[in-house]
């Protein structure tokens, strides 16, 4: 399959269940939310190394968030619910208390139950006041600026984490640039994240490493500078760089939409602007119970 | 089944109706719903005495021309509808648990007494001890909304220890006396003596009312909290409007209670 010169290959991309939260971060003003979404959302790459992924899913304008101010929501994903139980509120006392004018709503109504001030009141020493209404209970923590609000707890979903797309490109410039585009194009897609810095990873990997202690190494097949050193290589003469995008998001059709969206965006840049091929990463489809196959996405379309 | 009760004539004792809930009556033949016993002054007399019994609409119990001797109406409810055309007398809602209750009159002391959960709501006025502890209980009305139109006698909300009181007149003297949790809203004035032995909880005034010397004034401030019941609480939305800011007010101090009256 050929999109606009660019060879989509018979691959697909191998994801795994994770579980996820959704948080609606509002403040007095949009670039404080976001401050806050972006804090929160640090240091939350991969769960081989933070514990958890996360990324900031979209802005929401004040009259679609529950007080009426600027907001932003974020996802939250970890290999467990146990997990997630512990990351959550770490972040939410770290980065979304302590940041200026936030407050903190549920973003996931269903499924098993995320504390949030459940958790984090106490910092209130007493002072911190409970409100219920109907079955929806809020607090309220007297800090220095005023009051955090936050909701007692959120919900979750079993989502997917670990779609991706790698772009094969002639150069580096161009492989970014094609990346840049793609991940602009993602970020609309409802229900995803795409956790690594600028939406973008580098140094995508492979399981194993020659060292026992590793889980994880270099992705040497699609390492161009060990093309024909590396056993096997999947990159042909005429690329020179290759940039990974990974997708986590609430739901197997919402990181399938964001695949497509993310193809999509690269073949518009084309061969022209460099870019060779799409492929994807996976482990032989025997780990992970999700499959992308990039020509079914992409069907309908060629 | 559900059942339509229509009031014969004026009471000439009081009657309880505690217990007569569209769950008490489902699967209940006409004859059989006639031929409850309900205690009525110092009697036992079966309901079909009282009312003339007709089918209804599903899960629903509505009972037409109401009466202030009609004691206990919605007393223990937990699912579906009563409908009041009328006024009710004493305990209306007492112990509600779930479903609603709503009175096109005015209704009697002690309004949803012990009330869990579910919605009471009263067109007319409300006597004294809206959402107060029952006969016996310690503690007031623990959840669900209770929203009266018009004004709520004394000691509204006393030792109330959850879920939303709005009165959209007056209040009486002594409201919210050893309040324990929740919110009571008034859209009108409170009486005098308001507060007194709060724990914890909110009440949230248009103007401030006259509290005891327990009470500190924190000043005005800008509250979140105050736009997020706005537009999540729609029994608060009316009276809370575009205000983002309030006076808030902490007590009662002598009895270490961080009870709170915002003003709004």
């Amino acid at each position: 399959m050929i999109l606009n010169g660019v060879e989509i290959r018979d691959s697909f991309a191998e994801a795994f269940p994770m579980v996820g939260t959704r948080l609606i971060i509002t403040a007095d003003t949009p670039d404080w939310a976001m401050t806050a979404g972006r804090v929160t959302t640090g240091f939350a790459t991969s769960v081989i190394g933070c514990g958890c992924e996360a990324g900031v899913e979209r802005v929401i304008a004040p009259e679609d968030t529950p007080d009426g101010r600027p907001g932003v929501a974020i996802l939250i994903f970890a290999m467990d619910f146990k997990s997630l139980k512990t990351v959550v509120p770490l972040r939410l006392g770290q980065c979304i208390l302590t940041c200026p004018t936030t407050a903190c709503y549920a973003g996931v109504e269903g499924g098993k139950r995320v504390p949030l001030a459940k958790t984090i009141r106490y910092f209130s020493d007493g002072y911190q006041i409970s409100k219920k209404f109907g079955d929806e209970r809020f607090w309220r923590l007297p800090v220095m600026d005023g009051e955090f609000v936050c909701d007692e707890d959120t919900g979750s979903v079993e989502g997917v984490g670990g779609g991706n797309i790698l772009i094969l490109a002639r150069s580096r410039g161009q492989a970014l640039h094609a990346a840049e585009q793609a991940v602009k194009a993602m970020s609309r897609v409802e229900g995803v994240i795409l956790p690594f810095p600028g939406g973008v990873v580098r140094s995508g990997s492979k399981v194993g490493s020659k060292y026992k202690a590793l889980f994880a190494s270099t992705n040497d097949s699609y390492c161009p500078t060990l093309r024909g050193v590396a056993a096997t290589s999947a990159l042909p003469d005429e690329v020179g760089s290759v940039m990974e995008i990974v997708i986590d998001g609430v739901s197997f059709d919402a990181v399938a939409a964001a695949t497509r969206v993310g193809i999509e965006a690269v073949c518009a840049v084309g061969s022209t602007g460099g870019v060779v091929a799409i492929d994807a990463g996976n482990y032989g489809g025997n780990l992970g119970p999700f499959h992308f196959k990039l020509r079914d996405i992409m069907g309908g379309v060629a | 089944m559900s059942v339509v009760l229509r009031l014969k004539a004026p009471l000439a004792a009081r009657l309880d109706l505690e217990g007569v809930t569209p769950a008490a009556l489902a699967g209940k033949a006409l004859a059989e719903v006639e031929a409850l016993a309900l205690p009525h002054g110092g009697r036992s007399v079966p309901l079909g005495e009282l009312f003339a019994v007709r089918a209804g609409g599903e899960g629903r119990l509505v009972i037409e021309g109401g009466d202030a001797r009609l004691d206990g109406v919605g007393a223990g409810l937990s699912a579906g509808e009563i409908v009041v055309e009328g006024d009710v007398g004493a305990h209306a809602g007492r112990g509600l648990a779930g479903g609603l209750l709503r009175i096109s009159g005015d209704a009697g002391d002690e309004l949803a007494a012990g009330m869990t959960g579910g919605r009471i709501e009263v067109a007319g006025n409300a006597g004294a001890r809206v959402g107060a502890a029952p006969s016996g209980a310690r503690r007031g009305m623990a959840g669900g909304v209770v929203a009266i139109r018009g004004s709520a006698g004394i000691r509204a909300g006393e030792r109330q220890r959850g879920g939303l009181i709005f009165v959209g007149g007056d209040v009486g003297d002594e409201a919210a006396t050893d309040m324990i949790a929740g919110t009571l809203a008034v859209a009108g004035r409170f009486g005098a003596g308001t507060g007194r032995g709060m724990k914890r909880g909110t009440l949230l005034a248009r103007t401030a009312p006259e509290l005891p010397e327990g009470f500190a004034d924190t000043g005005t401030h800008d509250l979140v909290a105050l736009r997020l019941m706005a537009r999540r609480v729609p029994d608060l939305a009316a009276l809370i409007g575009a205000a983002v800011t309030a006076r808030r007010l902490v007590g009662d101090r002598l009895q270490g209670g961080l009870g709170e009256v915002l003003v709004l």
